[in-house]
């Protein structure tokens, strides 16, 4: 069997790995979207329950609900592996750990995206986003939140082993998804007010793309660091 | 050459010699630009007085961007050369840079007043000010979240990368967010072009500020090698102590 072949191989598995280990017990699938529902019913209590001003932010609402409900979750991706010594184990495998880390950053945009579409008619519902909305917006969130997820990896190993990690998580990560937010956001409001959004959505899979890069490498580089202690 | 400054015995004899000669620049150059700044220079047929505010603003905006800049190029010297006397630099660096970056904050606020009529405006430049201050927060706080202080350094190092690297692409999103939106409806200070009687104290006041910082990070520098030092010391007598009762 060729190198290649092998490393896909690996890569398929980690990511029915991680699959088993967040499907089985459905609860951080559950705890995602019930507190991102729990977002926007804060915003729309917050805001009141004006139509005409709901519609203006809607989307705002929808991005922010969807960010800030990865953040908690994304702390223990990494921790759990790295406090079971999954993390020693694997580094001392063949296989190098970027490709790991790639997997891991993908099945985890999976498990996070797969719900959520599923629960976006919901969404739809609640803050009345617009019907011709609708294509744009699950573009926008499947490659927004593959680029939080990928950031999200980086995020969950710069706190690997850190103390108070998961009040830092989002100090450290929400100042590198603003880009997301602000293209995310642009490319649902350029369609709401009848322009072309793929500019934006070109600006966010440009985004996405640099991440898809370079993320495994950090990550991987910070692993090997907090292995070593 | 970086192994040759990077002993921390010879940086510190050569900072020794170094620092008064800076220190005097910086006053020197500190005492002209205030000089020229708030009495030798015209005000602007716009802003009036106000446009005095320009010379701490438009030096503290760039030694807060200039600061970061340095900070990741010291936290790559410390990640691939492992050098120790990078990582007392870039940690030195952090806290003046926040500083900075606040003081551009307070000082474009305190401006913005009496020109806006607010003290903050959602404008591009400002927002990715705000965020560079969160990266030099995120920084200091991290490298301060482990037990063992070489952990927190390195881990901390990386993120100083990843923010320089993110950084440009903040600023860029920030500018295509505020465009976006509203147009651009801001007078540019001093606009296009600038008489020479503001342009001295400008000049003459970035000088004084980079100089009083990098004063200031030597300062730091040495003050950490002494720590170091202290902390070897105590190390040392512990240990003897120990094999004295053993």
């Amino acid at each position: 069997m060729s190198l290649q072949s092998s490393f896909i191989q690996i890569f398929i598995s980690h990511i029915k790995r991680e699959f088993l280990i967040n499907f089985r017990s459905l609860v951080d699938v559950i705890s995602i979207i019930s507190f991102m529902i729990l977002i926007v019913i804060l915003f729309v209590l917050g805001i009141g329950p004006f139509e005409e001003k709901l519609r203006l932010v809607s989307n705002a609402i929808f991005w922010i609900g969807l960010i800030l409900a990865i953040i908690p979750s994304l702390e223990k991706t990494l921790q759990r592996d790295y406090d079971n010594g999954w993390l020693d184990q694997t580094i001392t495998s063949p296989t190098p750990m970027e490709i790991i880390l790639l997997s891991k950053s993908l099945a985890y945009w999976l498990i996070v995206i797969i719900p959520l579409i599923i629960s976006l008619p919901l969404f739809i519902v609640l803050l009345d986003i617009n019907l011709k909305l609708i294509p744009w917006l699950l573009i926008s969130i499947l490659v927004g939140g593959l680029s939080i997820s990928l950031i999200g990896i980086i995020g969950s190993a710069l706190t690997l082993g850190a103390k108070r990690g998961n009040i830092l998580l989002p100090i450290l990560i929400i100042p590198l998804i603003i880009p997301i937010l602000i293209f995310g956001v642009g490319v649902s409001e350029a369609v709401r007010i009848n322009e072309s959004p793929v500019g934006n959505l070109f600006l966010l899979i440009g985004f996405t793309l640099i991440y898809l890069v370079i993320s495994p490498f950090i990550s991987a580089f910070l692993i090997r660091i907090a292995i070593s202690r | 050459m970086f192994d040759w400054l990077a002993n921390p015995n010879r940086f510190n004899r050569i900072s020794e010699k170094m620092q008064p000669c800076i220190l005097l620049i910086a006053i020197i150059t500190l005492i002209s630009g205030l000089y020229f700044g708030l009495f030798d220079s015209p005000k602007d047929y716009q802003q009036g007085d106000a446009v005095r505010i320009m010379y701490v603003h438009v030096p503290s905006a760039w030694l807060a961007s200039f600061l970061y800049f340095s900070l990741a190029i010291s936290c790559v010297f410390y990640l691939v050369w492992k050098h120790p006397l990078a990582d007392l630099i870039s940690s030195a660096i952090a806290p003046i840079g926040a500083l900075f970056s606040a003081l551009t904050l307070v000082t474009g606020s305190l401006w913005g007043k009496p020109m806006w009529g607010t003290w903050w405006v959602w404008d591009a430049r400002l927002t990715s000010m705000l965020v560079l201050f969160f990266f030099y927060l995120g920084y200091i706080l991290l490298s301060n979240a482990f037990e063992r202080k070489i952990d927190g350094s390195k881990t901390a190092s990386v993120l100083a990368i990843v923010g320089l690297i993110n950084l440009p692409i903040v600023k860029f999103s920030v500018d295509w967010w505020h465009t976006l939106h509203q147009p651009a409806s801001i007078i540019k200070i001093g606009g296009p072009s600038i008489d020479d009687k503001m342009l001295l104290p400008l000049i003459l006041m970035i000088f004084a500020l980079s100089f009083f910082s990098l004063y200031m990070i030597i300062l730091n520098v040495k003050t950490k090698l002494i720590e170091k030092k202290c902390e070897a010391l105590l190390l040392k007598a512990n240990l003897e102590e120990i094999s004295k009762a053993g």
